[in-house]
Formats: C-alpha cells, sequence, structure tokens
C-alpha cells in the first residue's frame, strides 16, 4: 500500500512540475515583449481587515477644556473603533507625542507604529461654549486628508459633537458618509411577553440620550423616521384598533393618518420629500399598498391583486417601491415603480423573505429571510443577485439602514416565555455584529438621517 | 387376485428391483479398494514353499538369545535443544516494509509558497500555518478582524498582534519596527479567518445555511495581460531572453526553461535590462503589495478597479507619489479605491521592494491593476 501511495505521489508531483513550467514558461514569455514598458501586474487578492488610526488626546486650550477633551477624545475612537472598520492604536505606542495642533507631524514617528492615520485635535471650552478642532493625515503618503475643521457647540452638547468629528473622520478615509450623529427611534418594552409594556423610544446611534415620546398605556408598533428626522410615523392601538399616527419629535403632538377606508393599515413609510406615506391596507381579507397624501388626505391605490401585498419601502430617488408579496405561493421580495404597475420578482433563493428596505445608498436591499426554522438579516443587489446573509438566529427581524447605507439595526428575539427582544447592529459585510447598549427590551428600530 | 393393481405393483416392483439391481452396475461411484496382485498355484508347490520357510526342527541347538546391553546413562534429550534453536521468534512480517526507502517529503504547494513569507529565524516560533483548508469543507468558521486568502490560526497568547511582520523578513533587521519594542517580545500575525463567519449560525448543529446564489457578472472582467503574450513571442522570436547565469539557481524549472528559450533563439545583442524577470519574482512583488491592500467590502470603492502607476528606485523603494492611471466602475469611490491602492504600495515597501538588481530596468516602472470583484463575495 505504502509503496503504491508514495507512486501516486510522485505522479503528482510530476504532474505538478509540468504545470509549473507550463506557468513559468507563461511567465517568462510575459516580460519578453513587455520589456520597453512599465512592469505591468494584476492584484486581485486583498486582505480584509481594519484599518489602524491613532488618536493622541486632544489638545485643551485651558484649563476648563481638559476633561471635555478627554471625553471627546474617546468618543471619537469609540465610533470610529465601533464600526469594526477601524482599529485604534493604544497611546502607549506612540513614539512621539503631539503637543501643539499646529506643530508638523512627524510621519515616520506613526508609521513605524504602523498607524494608517492620524487624529490631532484641540478643544476649547468659553463657559457653556465649546469649540473643536482637527485634523486627518493620511501617515503612509504623508498628506493631509481634506483641511482642518471646526465645530462650535454647547458643552451639554459634547457627545453630538464628538460624533460630529467621528463623522469627518470616517467620511474622509471611507470617502462615504458617516453616521455617528444620528438617532434611532424604536419600541421600548418591559415586562414578561404576555403583558408587555410598549413605548416609544428615541436614541442617539449608540444607544445614549434615550427619552421617551408616548407612555406604555397603550400597544405601539413599527415607528419609522421621516427622511429629515422631524417626524415619526407609528402604529398605535390607542383607540382599541390600530391606527398609523404621525408624530413631531421637537413637540411630541400627534395627529392620526388619513387612509383610505379600509379594516387595517399597518407598514407605513414616509415617501423621500416627507409629504406622503406609503403603506398596506387590509380590507376584506385582502392586502394592498396604497399612497396617501399628508396634507390633502387623496389616496392612490397602487397594487390590486388577491394576494397580500405588504411592507413597501421606496428607493432613494423615490422612483421605485419594493415590497412583500406571497403572489407565488410563498412570500418573496418585488419590485415596482413608485406609481404601481407591473411587479418585478427580485428574491429566488429558499425560505420566506419578508420586510425588504431599500439602502439609502440605493445598491441593496436589506430584508428579513426565513428558512428551516431560523431567522436571517440579510442584503442583496436590487437585481437579486449577491445575496448575502448576516446574521442568522432564533428570531431576527426589522432591520433598517444607518444614513449611509453601511450598517443594518435590528431586533433580535430570544427564545422562550422569558425572552427578551434587544437591538443589534451589523455590518453590511457580515462582519461586526454587536449589540446596541440600550436599558431593558428594545425592538422595531427606525435608524433616522445625520443630524444637520 | 387378477385385478390390474396386482400388475401394476408387481411391474412396479419388477422394475424396483431391477433398477436396484441393474443400479449396482451403473453405479459410477465405486467404493475405494485396494487391487492385489494374485497368482494361482498348485498344492505341491504350496507344501515346498511351506517346507522352505519352516525350520527343521532338532537340527541345530537353539542358541539363547544375547542379552542386550543395558545402558544406565539416559539417552540425551534431543528435544530439550529444539525449542532453544527457535527461541528467538522470526522477525515480525512487516519488518521488509520498513527496510523499503522512506517516502519522500511531500511537494510543497505553490500556494503556500506564495502565499506565505518566509518567517525570520531569530524570531520565535511563529504558529503553525494552518493546514490547507478544504473549501467544500469549512471548519466551523470564527469571527475574526482579518480576513485573507491565507487563513491563519489564533496566535498564541502571549504573542503580541503585530502587522509588521513582513518586516522582519526584509534583511535589514535594524528596521525602524524594532525600535519600537525594546525587548523582542515574540509576534505572531493575527488571527486570520478565511472569510466573514456569521456568528451563531449553526448553534443547533443543524444544516441552517442556505447555499449563497450563484453571482451574475456584473461587468466584463478586466482584460487579462498574461495569456495574450504567448502568442506574441512566437512572433518575435528575435527578442533574446539571455542566459540565465546570474539568475536565482533555486528556481531550477524555470532556469532550464530559460536556456531552452535561449537555445531557440537566434544571438543577439545582449539587452541591457539583464534576463526577463522570472514568474516567481513577479509573484513575490505581487504578494508583497496584496498584504497590504485592504479591501473594505461593503464599501462602493470595492466596485472600483484602480490601475496605479508609480516608479521605484533601485532600491526598491517607491519615488514620489503612485499615480491614478485610470479607474473603472463607480466614479464616486474612485478616489477612495485609489487612496487604498496607494496605502498598499507606500506601506508594504517598507524599506524596499526585493526585486532582483540586475533586472531594473524591467521594474524602474510599474503599473499595478487592483481588481477587487473577487473580493466582494468573501
Amino acid at each position: 500500500m505504502r509503496i503504491r501511495v508514495n507512486l501516486t505521489m510522485r505522479n503528482e508531483a510530476k504532474m505538478m512540475k509540468r504545470l509549473l513550467t507550463l506557468l513559468v514558461a507563461l511567465m517568462l514569455a510575459g516580460p519578453v515583449t513587455a520589456q520597453n514598458g512599465p512592469l505591468r501586474l494584476t492584484i486581485t487578492d486583498g486582505v480584509i481587515e481594519p484599518i489602524t488610526f491613532a488618536a493622541p488626546m486632544f489638545q485643551a486650550e485651558n484649563a476648563e477644556a481638559t476633561q471635555v477633551a478627554n471625553d471627546l477624545n474617546r468618543l471619537v475612537a469609540q465610533d470610529l473603533s465601533g464600526t469594526g472598520l477601524f482599529r485604534e492604536i493604544p497611546a502607549n505606542a506612540f513614539i512621539s507625542q503631539v503637543s501643539s495642533f499646529s506643530q508638523p507631524v512627524q510621519f515616520a514617528d506613526w508609521r513605524a507604529i504602523n498607524a494608517q492615520a492620524l487624529v490631532i485635535g484641540a478643544v476649547a471650552v468659553n463657559g457653556g461654549q465649546l469649540t473643536v478642532k482637527f485634523r486627518l493625515y493620511d501617515v503612509f503618503s504623508g498628506q493631509e486628508l481634506g483641511g482642518g475643521l471646526q465645530f462650535a457647540g454647547t458643552t451639554d452638547g459634547w457627545r453630538r459633537m464628538g460624533h460630529k468629528v467621528a463623522d469627518a473622520v470616517y467620511s474622509r478615509i471611507t470617502g462615504e458618509g458617516g453616521y455617528f450623529d444620528s438617532r434611532v427611534v424604536y419600541v421600548a418594552e418591559s415586562g414578561p411577553k404576555d403583558n408587555r409594556q410598549m413605548r416609544l423610544g428615541i436614541m442617539d446611534f449608540d444607544g445614549a440620550n434615550v427619552q421617551y415620546l408616548t407612555d406604555s398605556s397603550s400597544i405601539v408598533l413599527a415607528p419609522r423616521f421621516s427622511p429629515n428626522g422631524d417626524r415619526v410615523l407609528y402604529t398605535s392601538y390607542e383607540s382599541g384598533f390600530p391606527r398609523i399616527n404621525v408624530l413631531n419629535v421637537a413637540t411630541v403632538g400627534r395627529q392620526q393618518l388619513q387612509t383610505a377606508p379600509g379594516e387595517m393599515a399597518f407598514s407605513p413609510r414616509f415617501s423621500r420629500d416627507g409629504g406622503s406615506v406609503i403603506y398596506s391596507l387590509s380590507n376584506g381579507g385582502n392586502t394592498d399598498i396604497f399612497r396617501s397624501d399628508l396634507s390633502s388626505g387623496q389616496y392612490v391605490r397602487l397594487t390590486s391583486a388577491p394576494s397580500i401585498e405588504t411592507a413597501p419601502s421606496l428607493s432613494p430617488d423615490g422612483s421605485q417601491i419594493v415590497f412583500e408579496s406571497d403572489r407565488s405561493g410563498t412570500q418573496q421580495l418585488y419590485i415596482m415603480s413608485a406609481n404601481g404597475g407591473e411587479a418585478r420578482r427580485i428574491s429566488f433563493g429558499e425560505g420566506r423573505y419578508g420586510t425588504p428596505v431599500w439602502s439609502p445608498r440605493g445598491d441593496l436591499v436589506a430584508f428579513t429571510k426565513q428558512n428551516a426554522g431560523r431567522f436571517h438579516i440579510g442584503v442583496m443587489r436590487t437585481d437579486g443577485s449577491e445575496e448575502r446573509l448576516l446574521t442568522a438566529s432564533f428570531l431576527d427581524e426589522g432591520p433598517t439602514w444607518s444614513p449611509n447605507g453601511r450598517v443594518i439595526m435590528f431586533s433580535r428575539e430570544t427564545q422562550g416565555e422569558s425572552g427578551t427582544t434587544s437591538l443589534y447592529s451589523v455590518d453590511i459585510s457580515g462582519r461586526n455584529l454587536k449589540a446596541v447598549p440600550v436599558q431593558g427590551g428594545a425592538s422595531d428600530p427606525s435608524w433616522g438621517p445625520l443630524q444637520p | 387376485m387378477q385385478t390390474p393393481g396386482t400388475y401394476i405393483s408387481a411391474t412396479g416392483h419388477i422394475v424396483l428391483i431391477g433398477w436396484l439391481v441393474l443400479g449396482w452396475g451403473f453405479d459410477t461411484e465405486p467404493l475405494k479398494f485396494d487391487a492385489m496382485d494374485v497368482s494361482v498355484i498348485s498344492g505341491e508347490e504350496f507344501e515346498q514353499m511351506v517346507a522352505a520357510s519352516t525350520p527343521e526342527p532338532g537340527s541345530a541347538e537353539p542358541t539363547a538369545p544375547a542379552l542386550p546391553v543395558i545402558d544406565d546413562t539416559p539417552p540425551p534429550p534431543p528435544v530439550e535443544e529444539q525449542p532453544a534453536e527457535t527461541a528467538p521468534p522470526p522477525d515480525p512480517v512487516d519488518q521488509p516494509v520498513e527496510e523499503l526507502p522512506p517516502p519522500p517529503p511531500p511537494a510543497p504547494l505553490l500556494t503556500e509558497a506564495t502565499d506565505e513569507p518566509p518567517v525570520a529565524p531569530t524570531e520565535p516560533a511563529a504558529p503553525p500555518p494552518s493546514p490547507n483548508i478544504d473549501v467544500n469543507e469549512p471548519p466551523a468558521p470564527t469571527q475574526a478582524d482579518r480576513i485573507a486568502s491565507s487563513p491563519s490560526t489564533p496566535p498564541p497568547p502571549d504573542t503580541q498582534i503585530d502587522d509588521v511582520v513582513r518586516e522582519e523578513v526584509v534583511p535589514d533587521e535594524t528596521a525602524p519596527a524594532e525600535v519600537v519594542t525594546e525587548e523582542v517580545t515574540p509576534t505572531a500575525p493575527e488571527e486570520t479567518a478565511p472569510e466573514i463567519a456569521i456568528e451563531d449560525e449553526t448553534p443547533s448543529g443543524l444544516v441552517e445555511t442556505s447555499l449563497r446564489p450563484v453571482v451574475r457578472p456584473n461587468r466584463p472582467a478586466p482584460p487579462a495581460e498574461e495569456p495574450a503574450t504567448p502568442t506574441q513571442t512566437a512572433e518575435t522570436p528575435d527578442v533574446e531572453p539571455t542566459t540565465p547565469a546570474n539568475e536565482p539557481s533555486d528556481d531550477a524549472v524555470a532556469a532550464a526553461l530559460a536556456a531552452a528559450l535561449a537555445a531557440d533563439a537566434p544571438s543577439a545583442p545582449a539587452v541591457e535590462a539583464g534576463p526577463p524577470m522570472t514568474g516567481s519574482e513577479r509573484d513575490s512583488f505581487r504578494v508583497s503589495v496584496n498584504r497590504c491592500w485592504n479591501v473594505d467590502p461593503g464599501s462602493v470603492a470595492s466596485r472600483v478597479t484602480v490601475e496605479v502607476g508609480f516608479e521605484l528606485d533601485r532600491s526598491g523603494k517607491v519615488v514620489g507619489q503612485p499615480r491614478l492611471i485610470s479607474a473603472q466602475g463607480d466614479q464616486s469611490a474612485a478616489d477612495t479605491a485609489f487612496e487604498a491602492a496607494r496605502r498598499a504600495i507606500l506601506r508594504c515597501q517598507s524599506g524596499g521592494y526585493q526585486l532582483p538588481a540586475d533586472k531594473y530596468d524591467q521594474w524602474k516602472d510599474v503599473v499595478i491593476t487592483f481588481d477587487p470583484s473577487g473580493m466582494r463575495l468573501r
């Protein structure tokens, strides 16, 4: 036996050598003709890893600013590291310290510790006024990325200032918008599953600054931010029946939405201009998609099929709607024009697809998928290709996009009577799944836009 | 009594008896017997024979039979020596197999040779490279920070995660990276996974993942440069690949091939650029750059293919700044894609790329195409 194995190995080696010879012949022949031109190479295999950055302590320009400079620096670093796209190099590895905001940067010192980006900042506090300025450097090319930037605000709003700095750093390095200075509206839950208290909560994207918009006297469901973040749509059982309400975030005043006549209206979303609402309406056992104008109350029927059409979501340019329908027998995703008409099916995998949400970037659709007894949050391109499941658990649902279309937040419920619901976020590459730190149970998140 | 039954009975009995009687004759299986030769003799002959064999009584004194000599010495026990001779047990049956020459060491795979850089000898032992992972049967994936084509195991707990391991491979060990840590702490490459894993993907042991649908080609692949060249070589045989006398001898196949090519080609004045770069030289250059090329698969920039040109000095260091030659794909992210490519080129040079000095003319100008299309669905 052993002898035979040796023989096959020798044969393989021979084959390999022949292949190698062929390969080398090709490689050798290449430069012969390209001798006068540049050396040409094609690289297809990179790595996927966090970009390293160094954020030395921000300079406090007066004594009052020492504490807030420290806090801001940590918040910026935490925001960036929390994306999973960046990794901070700890301060004890630094070779040179930054002693002044305007001092030229010793790039060699930062290259030596392999920092790819460098953030330096300065903070000044005058009474309640807070001023933050920062510069960002690409260490290996020795260039500054963008110019220096300065933000002014109040000391109370220091977290927003920190998020703004982090957003600017993020967008300069990745070339895409940030999402740190944004808020999330969600359903705060408490109590056991059979007697759950629900109220609308609003918080920063990282779980800080929680406020409540309603009390827990009645069931509230499915809050949705308006495109500019000033209003929230939600479904309330205040009157005993599910009704869609529009709530003003600043004044907490609310009014009921005028919908088309029907038994039950649900899964509302604002149009991209905020002037109308698309929703599904159930009437006589059939569910279809409608659009209502907020100011005039006029409505348009967008689908008319005997099957159930629900969960509409508009494309960023407002021209198309993605929705779920069981017209093929199982729940699948379809895309149609924003004014109704012929729908085109985009999901073809196994299992059931639901609650599609169009990415603000426009290139992807996030969805909930149920297959073989498990729930997944996934993304696919708008033609249905490149489907990628990002999570898997007992119950994942309600995906919502970050303002830059890079991160998805969703709610995850654990099994059993004492199961709890909490919010999670995941990068659309499937990395960096983590819980959003919220007090108590939370579900049905809706991620708002970047704040002005 | 003369009933038909009697006839039938009688006939049956006769047939049966006849068969039995004749059957003995038909028996094809004779019983075993010994034949013996006999001869017929008469009564007289018999008596003569008997008389000849019987001794005459009284013709001779009966002599006492000789007493046997009784020997008291016990006979030598030959049986006891027998086991002594057979005492050493015969050698194991598989002995001849062991005498065969040991199997030759398996030939190193090409992928391992190109993907894993040699580790500096002074370093403490790095974690052994993980075995080649079969694509069809991936192990339980782990969530790793770093995703690369060559997966590595989690480093031992004492080691310090260090990106700059490759710098220590460079001959001049006084690289600035050494200055950072006064004493040499063990470093190892960061844990690397071959693909992005979904956490808690199969907690119950069931197969619960769904197959990734086949990706539609979204854009034509960039034209391959390499395969087109062999035909051109045939058309222009006068460009001479010079003898590989000063080539690194480790690539024996390449050397033999270059020799064969040189023999075929007509003699021409030697090109100053030196012999053409070998496949392994180009490969090692490519690998040293793609180790630093960080692709963010979720970004728009991962849909942009950029072509970046730069110049190298004789020590292999980049002169000036890399420049963007062309970008294909989403133009809004071309700058980001270019910046990532530029970072890869500048970060990985660390003391100069290792390129054969005698072929400087060939790698003075370099154009690298960074194509992330294969990285998006990692």
